[in-house]
């Protein structure tokens, strides 16, 4: 306690001790201001393979999704798109400066880049397209848009698995758009919230891994720096 | 300087921040589990030792206080880091 208060430098210095006072707090300042993988990849998991799979069962039983079904995916993406925007602002409270300003036109790309979706795929039906060339489209484009966003945020937060998860939603449009009606909805359920909830083990297998290997005597030179 | 827990501690956590990066004063005592005057005693001794930048600002009417890391903060911390694995490595080649 005498050492809290920062008047006294101790009586036995211990080099072990004093990386492990780093080595702690780092570890506690980064868990509790940077969103946390697990929680945004598993809302986002949970939204596709319900939401989708909704979409499915409902195409199945009568060639097109039904109203219900629509409802059902609408509500996994307003949930998982609340619950990320409360998450992060959470995690970011009373920061600011670059990394804010960067997080909040990130944040906001994904809401033009939705709005301009919903534009296109209306404007499609309005010039005659099909309901299966709008759901074809409505599948394909919404994972593009996902795919880029992802790989436009793993350049930007330097964070390689945000990457790899948009390369694969860009695979994911590719065999959705090719499977065909009703299968595209599986195809988003399977690969798409298949893809986000494999990020979610791959997130934790990190996470147990990098608290292991920063054991004490063995940490990591340069503590500050990110990933 | 930093050698002290309770502001090796402060340092640590303002070195988490990206370069260009300021975390408000309330913030900064929930991340470190301090009181109030504790932390701003240790905040002022970095600030005089030009580790630290603390910048007073008003968001709508309410004074608020933002921190941040120098560069001399944080190629201070770098240093000592290194200085403190090398000790330690020193001791286990005994």
């Amino acid at each position: 306690m005498d050492d809290d208060q920062g008047t006294s430098s101790g009586g036995s210095f211990d080099p072990a001790d004093s990386l492990r006072v780093i080595r702690e707090q780092t570890d506690r300042a980064r868990d509790a201001t940077e969103p946390d993988g697990r929680v945004l990849f598993g809302a986002w998991g949970v939204a596709w393979l319900v939401g989708y799979l909704a979409m499915w069962t409902a195409a199945r039983e009568t060639g097109l999704p039904t109203a219900w079904a629509g409802w059902v995916l609408a509500g996994c993406i307003v949930g998982a798109t609340a619950l990320t925007i409360v998450h992060s602002t959470t995690r970011t409270a009373g920061l600011r400066g670059a990394s804010s300003r960067t997080g909040a036109m990130y944040g906001w790309t994904w809401f033009l880049g939705f709005m301009a979706y919903g534009t296109v795929l209306g404007a499609m039906g309005d010039a005659g397209a099909s309901l299966e060339v709008q759901a074809t489209a409505a599948n394909g484009f919404a994972c593009i848009v996902v795919g880029l966003m992802y790989i436009a945020g793993g350049l930007l937060f330097r964070e390689t698995r945000m990457y790899a998860v948009g390369a694969w939603m860009l695979v994911t449009a590719a065999v959705a758009a090719f499977a065909g009606m009703p299968h595209t909805y599986l195809v988003m359920a399977l690969a798409g919230g298949g893809g986000f909830l494999a990020m979610v083990v791959v997130e934790q297998v990190v996470r147990v891994r990098r608290r292991s290997l920063a054991s004490p005597g063995l940490p990591a030179p340069g503590g500050a720096a990110r990933d | 300087m930093i050698h002290a827990p309770a502001r090796l501690r402060v340092v640590a956590t303002l070195a988490t921040l990206a370069k260009g990066d300021e975390v408000a004063f309330p913030r900064l005592r929930k991340l470190l589990d301090m009181t109030a005057g504790n932390l701003s005693t240790h905040l002022r001794k970095l600030e005089d030792a030009g580790y630290v930048q603390v910048t007073k600002t008003h968001e709508g009417r309410v004074p608020a206080t933002y921190l941040a890391l120098t560069d001399r903060g944080r190629a201070a911390f770098a240093e000592y880091q290194t200085a403190l694995t090398n000790l330690l490595k020193g001791a286990g080649h005994d």
